[in-house]
């Protein structure tokens, strides 16, 4: 008996030790390696002076007045891109479980969005905002919704809120097939029961459809905020934080004093920051939406 | 009818928002500089034409360079839209095959071997992608910088396979505890060691999850840029959305051109999602519901 023990050690062993060797590597030193830098005060221009500072790095950013206007524009941006990307869903999925001839397709359609590369997604909101030549200009003029061409993302109180749109058209088909396969495993009993006490639609849904999607509805949330969050691709590509500081979110923030004005030291406080936010705000979900169990 | 007509209504709404924005850029791709800088645009292409992709695919030829009429302003880099291509595709493959076999053979460890430390193995696994991306980029450049690997291909591959692999292993996992275990007693009693199983019972058995896994893989690798902005510096490794987003942030590129280069850019995962469209969506949404 302690052969064959000793034997599935060992062979679980060889199995794992492969990805632990990379996670190691690639993921676990470096999060331990940037705790240590984040004490120190790290500017490669000057490669030679490295003082350890104890945490002055995160009290000086945690007094910043760009780290505030970070977070508000984060939190401004989660806040909506995580909103509308859930409701969103929560339609398109509504929408699909119905049966009707050519629900096959368009859920096969689901997926353009989702395997679009994000600087694509970018560069194609970009071109549809464009103040001369896009498309949003044209049809908003032309339905007569709007009188004449504007700067869309030159508006500093629009441009977080279009980031935003392209953002949703891009995360809304994952969370409407996690809750289209949550929203399949409803039995019809339930619905039948509730149709023969005599419930409408709308009650059906409230009381039917609703709680038995409470998984799936938090693994969306949960999931949109992290990745919103943390979101970064379309800043860059799009507006530069701009205009003004319109758009200047944490991401951004940790890139351009990390890579433009070389500060490692203070960068690597606030991906701390940032790091400990998002497990603060995944705790917060799984506390209050996760345990309240029917 | 009533449910008919509202069924349809959505149908069309629905098919406008998700491909509207795509087959803009499509159409736009498709159109010459002055086609596409018409006021009012152009809905659907005057003379529809390939000299975009054209334009892209002899860059690098410095005759065809030469002659720049064919598509406006092409940008510097124009040239390294190709090698990046190339890049890209030589990334994604080498996470693909390396991403498997390490989730394979991790997954099956994790889901069948009673082994010690089985649960502190899957929790660190799965705790590395709790850390945001952008948080993970400053010590893993650095650790590169000083491993000497900034820009190479294998220091991507590397990153990519950290970041896809405890994914691909929670979908294998999940799949592999539906395989009957008594398969698995079955294959020992027959004389199976662990790498028999593994042969001979799990990976027939879950093909579904591993074509879920692979395609999972190769798309995060196409479609990153984070990494890559931070880990590449120029052509010898840099890969297609880099290439891209330099274009993009370039004003004096031509429009035409850049629209192109984001369809090539979009065409190999979207073929990919759709082909294997019931794979990823049961890959992707697996444990959704146990929750």
């Amino acid at each position: 008996m302690r052969l064959r023990l000793s034997y599935d050690d060992r062979s679980a062993a060889i199995l794992v030790l492969p990805v632990l060797a990379v996670l190691l590597v690639v993921a676990a030193y470096p999060i331990l390696y940037s705790f240590w830098v984040s004490l120190h005060d790290i500017v490669l221009t000057r490669p030679l002076r490295r003082p350890f500072v104890w945490f002055e790095n995160y009290e000086r950013m945690l007094g910043d007045a760009r780290f505030h206007t970070a977070v508000l524009r984060t939190t401004v941006y989660t806040v909506v891109t995580v909103t509308v990307t859930t409701a969103l869903a929560v339609g398109v999925a509504l929408f699909l479980n119905e049966s009707f001839r050519g629900n096959k397709l368009l859920n096969a359609l689901l997926l353009l969005p989702w395997a679009t590369p994000s600087i694509v997604n970018g560069l194609m909101w970009k071109w549809i905002y464009d103040p001369t030549y896009g498309l949003m200009n044209a049809l908003l003029v032309k339905l007569g919704l709007l009188d004449s061409y504007r700067a869309w993302l030159g508006d500093p109180d629009l441009t977080l809120f279009l980031i935003s749109n392209a953002a949703i058209w891009k995360q809304m088909p994952l969370a409407a097939l996690l809750l289209l396969v949550t929203m399949k495993a409803i039995p019809d009993d339930l619905y039948r029961a509730a149709k023969v006490d005599g419930a409408t639609v709308f009650q059906r849904f409230v009381h039917v459809t609703l709680p038995a999607l409470r998984p799936g509805l938090m693994l969306v949330l949960v999931y949109e905020t992290m990745i919103s969050i943390r979101h970064f691709d379309l800043f860059l590509i799009m507006t530069q934080g701009g205009p003004g500081d319109a758009s200047y979110t944490l991401s951004w923030l940790i890139y351009v004093e990390t890579f433009r004005s070389l500060r490692f030291g203070t960068g690597a406080a606030l991906s701390y920051l940032l790091a400990m936010l998002t497990f603060l705000l995944s705790w917060l979900f799984i506390r209050f939406l996760g345990e309240r169990n029917p | 009818m009533a449910r008919r007509l509202m069924l349809a209504l959505f149908s069309a709404l629905f098919v406008l928002y998700v491909a509207g924005p795509v087959l803009w850029l499509l159409s736009s791709s498709l159109q010459m500089e002055s086609e596409i800088t018409a006021v009012p645009p152009n809905w659907l292409p005057p003379n529809p034409g390939l000299h975009n992709f054209i334009a892209i695919f002899t860059a690098g030829d410095s005759a065809e360079y030469a002659n720049r009429g064919i598509a406006g302003f092409l940008p510097s880099g124009a040239a390294n839209l190709l090698p990046s291509l190339y890049n890209s595709l030589q990334v994604g493959l080498w996470v693909a095959a390396l991403n498997l076999v390490f989730s394979l053979t991790a997954a099956y460890a994790i889901a069948v071997i009673d082994f010690k430390g089985r649960r502190a193995t899957l929790y660190t696994v799965l705790a590395t992608r709790v850390i945001p991306d952008i948080a993970l980029v400053v010590p893993l450049f650095l650790v590169i910088r000083n491993l000497g690997l900034i820009n190479s291909i294998g220091a991507l591959v590397v990153t990519y396979l950290a970041v896809t692999v405890p994914f691909t292993i929670f979908i294998l996992i999940s799949y592999f505890e539906g395989i009957p275990r008594d398969l698995y007693r079955a294959s020992r009693i027959d004389g199976c060691g662990h790498w028999g199983a593994l042969r001979h019972v799990y990976l027939p058995l879950s093909l579904p999850a591993l074509v879920a896994a692979l395609m999972f893989a190769f798309l995060t690798s196409w479609n990153e840029f984070l990494f890559a902005l931070v880990l590449t510096q120029n052509a010898a490794a840099q890969t297609l959305p880099i290439i891209i987003a330099g274009f993009v942030m370039d004003f004096t590129t031509s429009f035409s051109f850049v629209n192109a280069a984001g369809v090539i850019a979009i065409v190999p995962p979207v073929l990919l999602a759709i082909i294997f469209q019931r794979y990823i969506v049961s890959g992707l949404t697996a444990g959704a519901v146990k929750g």
